[in-house]
């Protein structure tokens, strides 16, 4: 089984999905693993795609021109074998939740204080939410703790970017039962 | 009395709503014993559903006072008939694993404060407060009489769903 990433983004209407799973389903593709979200007014797909015997770009050949013609971008590409295999990831989960008066910078300020520490972001959304006149910019990630540093230690982490922007920063890990 | 093992997903029983008990038997007080040897058996459990010993009746048994998340605040070994959550209030989102669907935890919000009703082993009425983990767990165990599993309650694929470490 050789695997693909594909993405489509364009105006939301209804019947997208099914326009592009149709033609997925009549190439005898496997949707492996997704996640379709609306962003701004754009409808945009990430798909993991398996194929038994399309190697390559050019398997697909025109197979996805209809989607073109109905104003849709697409993007693929084929990825190496064991692309598709979700890694291991070992460590305690936080959400760390970020909001305050809109400004740039938010997410970058974030994600390098993350990054410098190796800690690997998994998950993240933004939004703009409020008024016009006030916006309010709220950005929700989960990042994967690597050994020896805690849901405190990160709290601490956040402590300057709290002072600097002036956005309310909350830490959190969620307790994991069995039950 | 014995440990019996756990159905696991995509055991059909797992789907299916229990029946209510009506007269409190010896057949009755076999599937509590059993469920309790069950859940002693399985080190890390806090509690068992009788659909999970593959009996479609209306019995769960939960003990959290051995958990390091229960111990402050329980109410020893509870054995509920026919348990019915009568109030509820707040809420709480805990990551939750089930014996029945191994390999997969997700995060579940669940009410903070329960009262629950219930008929015990010796056939008495009772009615608890529950709050916190124990609550959370009565609430999981309950879920699985109505053939619900935590994968009918996370509202996310992405966001809350894991795969367990292994």
């Amino acid at each position: 089984m050789n695997h693909f990433a594909l993405t489509i983004v364009g105006r939301d209407r209804p019947g997208i999905v099914s326009q592009v799973t149709e033609i997925l389903f009549d190439l005898g593709c496997n949707i492996a693993d997704s996640s379709c979200s609306i962003l701004g007014g754009q409808f945009a797909m990430i798909l993991i795609l398996g194929h038994a015997e399309f190697n390559c770009r050019e398997s697909f050949g025109n197979a996805f021109k209809p989607l073109e013609e109905a104003d849709l971008t697409i993007a693929l590409r084929v990825l190496k074998p064991g692309g598709e295999i979700h890694p291991a990831l070992e460590g305690e989960i936080c959400m760390v939740s970020v909001y305050g008066a809109d400004q740039p910078g938010i997410v970058y300020r974030v994600a390098k204080i993350l990054g410098e520490k190796q800690i690997n972001i998994t998950d993240l959304n933004t939004k703009l939410v409020g008024s016009e006149e006030r916006p309010v910019y709220v950005m929700i990630l989960e990042a994967v703790l690597p050994a020896g540093i805690s849901e405190q230690d990160v709290n601490v982490l956040m402590n300057p970017l709290r002072e600097q922007l002036q956005v309310d920063i909350s830490v959190r890990t969620i307790p994991t039962v069995e039950l | 009395m014995a440990v019996r093992s756990i159905r696991i997903y995509p055991d059909p029983i797992l789907k299916q709503i229990a029946e209510p008990v009506g007269a409190l038997d010896d057949t009755v007080v076999a599937v509590i014993q059993d469920l309790v040897d069950t859940m002693v058996d399985a080190g890390h459990s806090v509690g068992v559903a009788a659909p999970q010993i593959g009996i479609l009746r209306r019995v769960i048994v939960v003990d959290v006072s051995k958990s390091k998340l229960g111990r402050d605040n329980h109410h020893g070994l509870l054995e509920m008939v026919n348990p019915e959550i009568i109030e509820k209030s707040g809420s709480r989102l805990m990551r939750e694993g089930c014996m029945s669907v191994p390999d997969y935890t997700g995060n579940v919000l669940r009410a903070e404060h329960i009262v629950v009703e219930f008929t015990n082993r010796l056939g008495q009425l009772r009615v608890i407060e529950s709050s916190g983990f124990e609550a959370v767990a009565i609430q999981h165990e309950l879920d699985h009489l109505d053939g619900l599993l935590f994968l009918d309650r996370v509202s996310s694929l992405k966001t809350d769903l894991y795969r367990r470490k292994q």
